[in-house]
């Protein structure tokens, strides 16, 4: 009888006990290394590993001969760690405290979709001038097809001169055209 | 005196929850930066069934300095001195922040394990250490009884 009573009771708190230590266990996860508090204005190293940015700085400028993570002794620096930026994250700085601000995230815009550049909507450039020349147009835009242009050879070199013939030949051949389309 | 920093009090609330095996710490009523520290000698070693008594103390800039350990209980080992001073690379050059009181008890209890002569503090003890290891355990274990048992 007062073995059942007891094990009732052993259950019931464990399981409270239980609920607040997953609760512990979870701030647990996300402390600073340094100051085992959970992490505020948090970084990242590049190893991974979480720190408070101020903790981590007061670390650097301490051993500023040995610049290596508290936690698995790889090299870092001040300026490869990863801000981490949460909801919630509220800003209150104390204009006293002189640690310089976190390095700010790297972002990497995303790929612009690219759809058919062929007709180059979009780009006065292009529309202007392909009313007269629309053959032509045609063609360099479908070999110009999805690249950028390459930048113009540096003047003196063979391929300048090259390419400075070229664009005359096609110049005349565009002038030929033109006048071939005005007699007709 | 500073308020006490936050990470000083989970330290000291973590080692009463979550005491370590063969080591207790308990802070002094009177300077919760001064710990006293009990550490059992490691199984299978000389010093096997003692109990030391070290002190640890966590200066003013603990965790970005290292806390001051020694050993109160007399120990015959070539990385401990007559002081009781331990010569352990994660007591100066080696500490990180990211160590903590237990870690590094557990590290000196390791260091028990784990004598190492060819990085002496007690110059006489790692001498006899490297050239006739028998006598040197058996004068550890003498110590050991002599002075880590009757407490």
């Amino acid at each position: 009888m007062s073995r059942t009573r007891e094990q009732a009771g052993s259950s019931k708190s464990s399981g409270s006990a239980g609920s607040t230590e997953e609760k512990e266990k979870d701030e647990r996860i996300f402390e600073c290394n340094i100051c085992l508090d959970t992490a505020k204005d948090a970084v990242v190293s590049m190893c991974g590993h979480l720190f408070c940015w101020p903790c981590l700085h007061q670390w650097l400028e301490t051993r500023p001969t040995r610049q290596v993570c508290p936690v698995c002794k790889a090299a870092i620096s001040k300026d490869k760690v990863i801000p981490l930026y949460g909801r919630g994250a509220a800003k209150h700085e104390d204009p006293r405290n002189n640690v310089p601000p976190r390095p700010a995230g790297q972002r990497s815009e995303p790929e612009a979709n690219v759809g058919f550049p062929g007709f180059g909507f979009g780009d006065g450039s292009y529309m202007s001038f392909g009313i007269g020349t629309f053959p032509f147009t045609f063609f360099t835009s479908t070999f110009n097809f999805g690249e950028t242009r390459p930048s113009a050879a540096p003047r003196g070199t063979p391929q300048f001169e090259e390419e400075q013939f070229l664009s005359k030949v096609f110049l005349w051949l565009a002038v030929i055209f033109i006048c071939w389309l005005l007699m007709a | 005196m500073a308020a006490l920093p936050r990470r000083i009090i989970k330290e000291t609330q973590r080692l009463m929850q979550e005491p370590v095996p063969g080591i207790s710490a308990v802070p002094d009523d009177t300077n919760a930066r001064y710990f006293h520290v009990i550490v059992t000698g490691p199984e299978d070693s000389p010093f096997e069934g003692g109990l030391f008594k070290l002190e640890l103390f966590l200066p003013e800039d603990y965790p970005m300095s290292a806390p001051k350990v020694r050993f109160i209980t007399k120990i015959y080992h070539p990385n401990i001195d007559r002081l009781g001073r331990i010569c352990l690379d994660i007591l100066k050059d080696k500490w990180s922040p990211a160590l903590q009181i237990r870690t590094v008890l557990l590290s000196i209890q390791a260091l028990l394990s784990a004598p190492n002569p060819d990085d002496p503090l007690a110059n006489d003890v790692a001498e006899l250490w490297k050239v006739n290891e028998s006598e040197a355990i058996r004068n550890a274990k003498e110590w050991t009884r002599r002075y880590a048992m009757d407490n």
